[in-house]
């Protein structure tokens, strides 16, 4: 596989955030945070009136695109920004373009963008493609 | 910042963990496909353990990180940025520590958010075994003083 500065990397779309994994999440991050769990708990905090997804798990979106696109490699490091929310139901796809190569290196942007709102991450990756 | 009380000193507060994270297959599985995919074949555990065992195993809760700070949890703190480097993968069934601080908390006036103070700590994790470093992150919180409002 040979990559270019440019190419497009192939997304990545969860096509319903589902409510019952940010339950799953709160165990795996112990982190009980109602905001994850409860929608009126987002309403009464003025957030929205659905349930919030967990930042990590909008990281792992983006971790799938990239180890879809580089499969074989493995990421050497990722910078990611938080921008807004996902709530619970929104669909979101993860996108990128290669922005560098240089010998076994691939550098790249990405972005994670809900449906109707826009991006709610973006950031940057080195993946290593030859391990 | 002009009119404002500084931000408490918690520069270089041990976020050592005293507890060791082990990366079980069962929940490596149920993590994987929460997002969308199946686990890896290869033995290597979803690369977004390098966010959770190191919240999970650090020295203190997410609370208590807060409260270091002399913010209340309940008042909302915000993933600001979140970043990686990876030394090598991490596997499923291996054992890690954590060790880390905090970096800084600088007090800033926002537009959007008014004062708020921006958190910056680091987190290794190493090999439970041996202690080799296979990552480190860098987190930024953003801790939004309400009552500091004008």
């Amino acid at each position: 596989m040979t990559y270019a500065v440019g190419d497009a990397l192939p997304p990545f779309t969860i096509h319903s955030v589902d409510p019952a994994a940010m339950k799953q999440w709160a165990v795996f991050l112990a982190d009980p945070n109602p905001i994850h769990l409860d929608a009126d708990v987002v309403k009464a905090k003025g957030l929205g009136d659905r349930v919030i997804n967990q930042g990590p798990a909008n990281v792992a979106y983006l971790i799938n695109m990239l180890m879809a696109a580089f499969s074989g490699g493995r990421i050497e490091a990722m910078d990611t920004r938080f921008l807004d929310n996902v709530y619970g139901g929104d669909t979101v796809t993860a996108c990128g373009t290669v922005t560098g190569v240089e010998d076994a290196r691939v550098s790249c942007e990405f972005t994670l963008d809900v449906e109707g709102r826009g991006p709610v991450n973006s950031g940057t990756a080195t993946i290593l493609i030859r391990t | 910042m002009d009119g404002l009380p500084p931000a408490p000193d918690v520069a270089g507060t041990s976020l050592d963990g005293t507890k060791p994270f082990t990366i079980s297959a069962e929940e490596n599985a149920t993590l994987c496909r929460s997002t969308g995919v199946e686990p890896a074949a290869d033995g290597s555990a979803h690369p977004i353990y390098y966010y959770i065992a190191t919240q999970v195993a650090m020295g203190k809760t997410v609370a208590g990180v807060c409260e270091t700070c002399e913010f209340d949890v309940e008042d909302g703190p915000m993933m600001g940025s979140s970043g990686v480097r990876y030394s090598e993968p991490l596997l499923v069934g291996e054992s890690y520590r954590v060790s880390g601080e905090i970096l800084s908390l600088v007090r800033k006036q926002s537009r959007k958010l008014g004062v708020m103070d921006v958190l910056t700590y680091r987190l290794r994790l190493h090999k439970a075994g041996d202690g080799a470093c296979v990552l480190e992150t860098d987190n930024v919180w953003v801790l939004p003083r309400k009552e500091l409002a004008a």
